[in-house]
């Protein structure tokens, strides 16, 4: 068993992991409880892998998978993610945590459904229309489409919290 | 809204060094909280049960005289194993690497199959264990007693040998059973897995709409 597999195959894409988790969590403690999974995943899917597509695109989809079929625990209604209340760790440590912009963006993300939130997170990855059609294993004609209206969804969230 | 989404995310996320990742304890040795796991570990545990109980009775049927009856059961509880062994092997053809489509799809294809495959065994399952467990009571050594004293009873009707208005309802319970925990198994399920197979119906159905043409 090779313990350097987190340190080459998964911390080098950590990303990928972190990004999607934080669009499929509410609270800081299923964040770490989903990145913690998806990671434990990926190691015990690894022998799956079959070098037919890139490793990065097989996190993507090993990380979608999991978010979106991971069971959330019953948890303290009053904890969620705010700026207001993110941990000391993640402020001092990770400044993106820290952009209000983009927690508004994730508190946004969070309000649409599951594979819109994959799409978007696929999209805003700079990912093209092709790939994030294989990830999710749709029709790429219609990855436009969806992406235009997701933003419009995105732009009347984001425009009513500024209002 | 100012800036557009795609400038909030490259803002928000200026270099990936910024992101620190969660502390892992443990990676390689850390049980599972996903759902497919769970349910190999759940499957697995009942089997286990289920062989335990399958011998136990085999060896108290032994004990009370009716070895063939113990025997039956045993084989009984070994087809349900047999069928609980397929069940759980059908979940590593679930690839959390596919597509998520296809991940979803086989997920939930696979659910359906092993709620309506344990469905159908315990129809038959559960009257049948229940005649044995009766018969097994009825030709069992300590209840010579009580048999002799039906079938010497000159109100008792046997057929065969066998008290027919003893058996009677014993036969109609077992059918009764056999109805009734049909239902009550998938009403079990449905209470524990119900708002899973919605989740995943509501995923797979989300994403069929993506791969049908959709208008602009």
């Amino acid at each position: 068993m090779s313990k350097d597999f987190y340190q080459t195959s998964i911390l080098p894409y950590a990303a990928i992991i972190i990004k999607l988790c934080r669009a499929y969590t509410n609270t800081q403690e299923d964040y770490e409880d989903y990145y913690q999974e998806v990671c434990l995943q990926i190691w015990r899917s690894r022998k799956n892998f079959r070098n037919q597509s890139e490793w990065s695109t097989w996190v993507y989809r090993v990380s979608l998978n999991v978010c979106m079929t991971l069971l959330k625990k019953k948890k303290n209604k009053y904890q969620h993610f705010a700026t207001d209340y993110l941990p000391v760790a993640n402020t001092e440590e990770s400044g993106a945590f820290t952009d209000e912009a983009l927690n508004q963006l994730y508190d946004a993300i969070r309000q649409l459904s599951e594979i819109d939130r994959a799409v978007i997170t696929l999209y805003l990855e700079e990912k093209a229309y092709q790939e994030i059609a294989i990830i999710i294993g749709t029709n790429p004609n219609n990855i436009g489409v969806r992406i235009k209206r997701i933003k419009e969804r995105l732009k009347k969230i984001l425009d009513e919290k500024v209002n | 809204m100012k800036k557009s989404i795609e400038s909030i995310w490259k803002e928000g996320f200026l270099s990936n060094d910024e992101l620190v990742a969660p502390k892992i304890n443990d990676l390689y040795n850390q049980k599972s909280s996903h759902i497919i796991d769970k349910f190999k570990m759940m499957f697995n545990r009942n089997l286990k049960i289920v062989i335990i109980v399958g011998i136990l009775f085999f060896i108290i049927s032994f004990l009370v005289g009716v070895p063939i009856i113990g025997g039956f059961m045993l084989i009984l509880l070994t087809w349900v194993v047999y069928v609980g062994i397929k069940i759980i092997n059908e979940l590593e053809n679930i690839d959390k690497g596919n597509s998520s489509y296809l991940y979803l799809k086989s997920f939930h294809d696979w659910l359906k199959s092993a709620i309506n495959t344990y469905a159908k065994i315990y129809r038959f399952i559960y009257p049948l264990f229940f005649l044995a467990f009766m018969a097994g009571f009825w030709f069992a050594n300590l209840s010579k007693g009580l048999r002799d004293q039906i079938i010497n009873d000159p109100d008792t009707v046997l057929v065969f040998g066998i008290p027919v208005y003893w058996v009677a309802p014993i036969l109609l319970f077992a059918g009764l059973f056999s109805i009734f925990s049909y239902k009550i198994y998938l009403l079990d399920i449905k209470a524990v897995y119900g708002s899973l197979m919605n989740k995943l119906e509501e995923l797979i159905s989300d994403m069929e709409s993506l791969i049908e043409t959709e208008q602009e």
